[in-house]
Formats: C-alpha cells, structure tokens, sequence
C-alpha cells in the first residue's frame, strides 16, 4: 500500500473535447487537488478530442467558462508541460505557427502555452509518472 | 483505508456499454469510484459487484443525488486523488 | 511493464479505435511492451472482407495487420463479444487470442487504456 502523503508525480490524458464533455473539468479539479497535497503533475495529454482544449478560438458565452482559457492560466501559472497529440490536432483543425507554416494554412490557432508533439511524449509521461490519469468523455 | 488491488473510475451511465464492461472486470479485492454521469448508476439497483464504491461528490450534488448514495462513501477530489494512489492500478473506463 | 489498450467501438462510426491503434504502436515504437483487446462492439474491427471504398475511409484490416510487424506483444479478442456478433475462431485475423475479459486478464497488465 502506497502511503498517499509521499509526493508523486501524476500524467493526466483528456480525451474528451470541451462542452462536449466534462472530461477538461474533471481533470482540472483532479489536478488542482493533487497539487494541493504536495503531489506533482509531469505533463498534460490532449488526445483525440481532447485536443479541442488546446484552442485558442473557442469563444463560449460570456456567463460560461472558457476551460481551454482557465487550463492555460493553470498550466503556465504552475509551469505544467500541454501537450496536444499531433495526429489528433491536425486531423481536428488544431495548427501551431510551424504546422501552418508547412500545410500552408490560412492561420495558428493553439493557445499558449500548449504545445504539439507526437504520442512519445504520452509514453514519456507514462514511463515517469506513479499514476497516468485518463479523463474520458461520458457519453 | 484498506488497500485495494485496482481502482476503477467509471464516468459512464449504466446504459452505456462500458459500464457493464467495467462490471464485468471488477476483481474481488476492487474498488469503484463513479464521476460524472457515473454516479446516476446510484439511482438504480444495479448490482455493482464490489462493497467498495466510492462516489464524486461534487458530482453526486450537481445531479440531485445526495440523498441517493445507496451504499456508497462520498469523496471529494482530495480523497480521489489518495483512492488513485492506494491502489496497485488505476483503469479510467 | 505492459500495457493494455482495449478497442471496445466499432470501426469507422468513430475514430477511437484508430486512435487507440496508434496509441498502441507508439509504446511499441518506444520499447514499451503493448498488447490490444478487442472488447464489446470492439470485436467488429476483427472481420474479413471489409470493402470501405464506398464509404470513403480506409480499410482497418489492413493497420491492424501491421501490428505485429510494428511488435505488438499480442492482439487479444474476447471471447463472448465475438460470440455476441456471429464470429467464430475461423472468422478471426491469424494471431488473434481468444480471451475472456475479466479481472484475472486485466490483472496481468500494470496499465489498461482506452483512447476514449
């Protein structure tokens, strides 16, 4: 049995897209409250439709939350790693300025400070962190 | 707490078919922590296989169920988070 | 070390389970030891003859049988799933294990995951 009070190191993979799930709110609770108790977080994982958080478009209404806006602000404001998966951005629409650079696209649309990469920075995460943490969609 | 071998998280309703896959893996020394449109699955009878169910407040209050927890033991985040590190593995279904 | 990735949607209708192919191979291509189940209407992802031109979507037989060749560990199909969609043992892909999904299979893999 692990003692829950010694600091461990968590990666977090959110597969379920903003306002079509709560997936990105659960997981930013989750994250919240581990690191409250002293535990650490390697890195965020967007896959699949999880990638949707990591736009920097997303406009809801003003009396709702922007969740890909209140996980930036968490991410930077803890120096936390946002990785969206590559192959799920651009199938999705999900373009940083190298990305549009080289599919000659008509304009960037990733929030800093995430990034994109391959699905070698899931396996890393997995590789180093005690727990790795799927946040599904529900539906 | 007593130790447990895997925790399950369960996000889904019972009428989605990966509740009862889930169900249907749950070992005997298995916990379960229902989240999100889980927790609905306490509004049923449905025999959820395991003494050891665990359920997201935040998420029980949100859908009016906080006077139909059946046999379950209320957590909040915090205590999700020690739940993930007590056991062996972790399945998000 | 090993992981677990379990398709459980059918092909096509969604892209989960091309995703979590990809997912798979990934810890394949980093030294990871990986094995698929096949789950649920998972299963479906397991017949012969699937003809997708119409439908304007590639064949999935053909990535999963890349899968060795990419070192996958094993490609595993549960057993009363397949029962449940009409397929028999001579209907599957060589190299599928017929397995019953349960706690005991699930116990042998220190991480179990769906794409989503």
């Amino acid at each position: 049995m692990t003692n829950p009070a010694t600091p461990k190191t968590f990666t977090l993979v959110i597969t379920g897209a903003p306002y079509s799930s709560q997936a990105p709110q659960s997981a930013l609770h989750f994250a919240r409250a581990a690191l409250e108790q002293g535990h650490s977080i390697d890195r965020v994982f967007l896959y699949g439709d999880g990638v949707h958080l990591a736009s920097s478009l997303a406009t809801p209404p003003s009396d709702e939350t922007n969740w890909s806006q209140v996980w930036a602000e968490f991410l930077e404001h803890h120096g936390i790693p946002g990785v969206a998966c590559i192959a799920s951005a651009l199938r999705r629409g999900l373009v940083d300025e190298k990305e549009q650079a080289r599919y000659e696209l008509a304009s960037e649309n990733l929030r800093s400070p995430f990034t994109i990469a391959g699905l070698g920075e899931w396996v890393e995460g997995q590789t180093r962190s005690f727990r790795t943490l799927y946040f599904h969609a529900g539906d | 707490m007593t130790a447990f071998h895997t925790l399950h998280i369960l996000n889904k309703t019972p009428d989605h078919p990966r509740f009862s896959e889930c169900l249907g893996t749950l070992g005997t020394d298995d916990a379960l922590i229902l989240t999100e449109n889980g927790v609905l699955a306490l509004a049923t009878e449905i025999n959820l296989k395991t003494s050891r169910i665990y359920a997201l407040t935040p998420d029980v209050e949100a859908r009016g169920m906080a006077g139909t927890t059946r046999n379950s033991i209320l957590v909040d985040y915090p205590e999700m988070v020690d739940l993930t590190l007590q056991a062996q593995r972790v399945i998000s279904w | 070390m090993e992981t677990l990735v379990i398709i459980d949607q059918p092909p096509y209708g969604s892209w989960t389970g091309r995703e979590a192919l990809d997912m798979a191979f990934a810890l394949a291509a980093f030294d990871q030891t990986a094995s698929l189940l096949f789950s649920g209407a998972g299963v479906n992802w397991l017949r012969n003859r699937q003809i997708t031109d119409a439908i304007g979507q590639k064949s999935v037989e053909k990535n999963l049988s890349a899968a060795p060749v990419f070192g996958i560990s094993a490609i595993l199909a549960d057993a009363s799933a397949c029962r449940r969609y009409g397929l028999g043992p001579q209907d599957l892909p060589d190299g599928v294990v017929l397995t019953e999904m349960d706690a005991k299979l699930l116990a042998r893999y220190s991480h179990t995951v769906f794409a989503g």
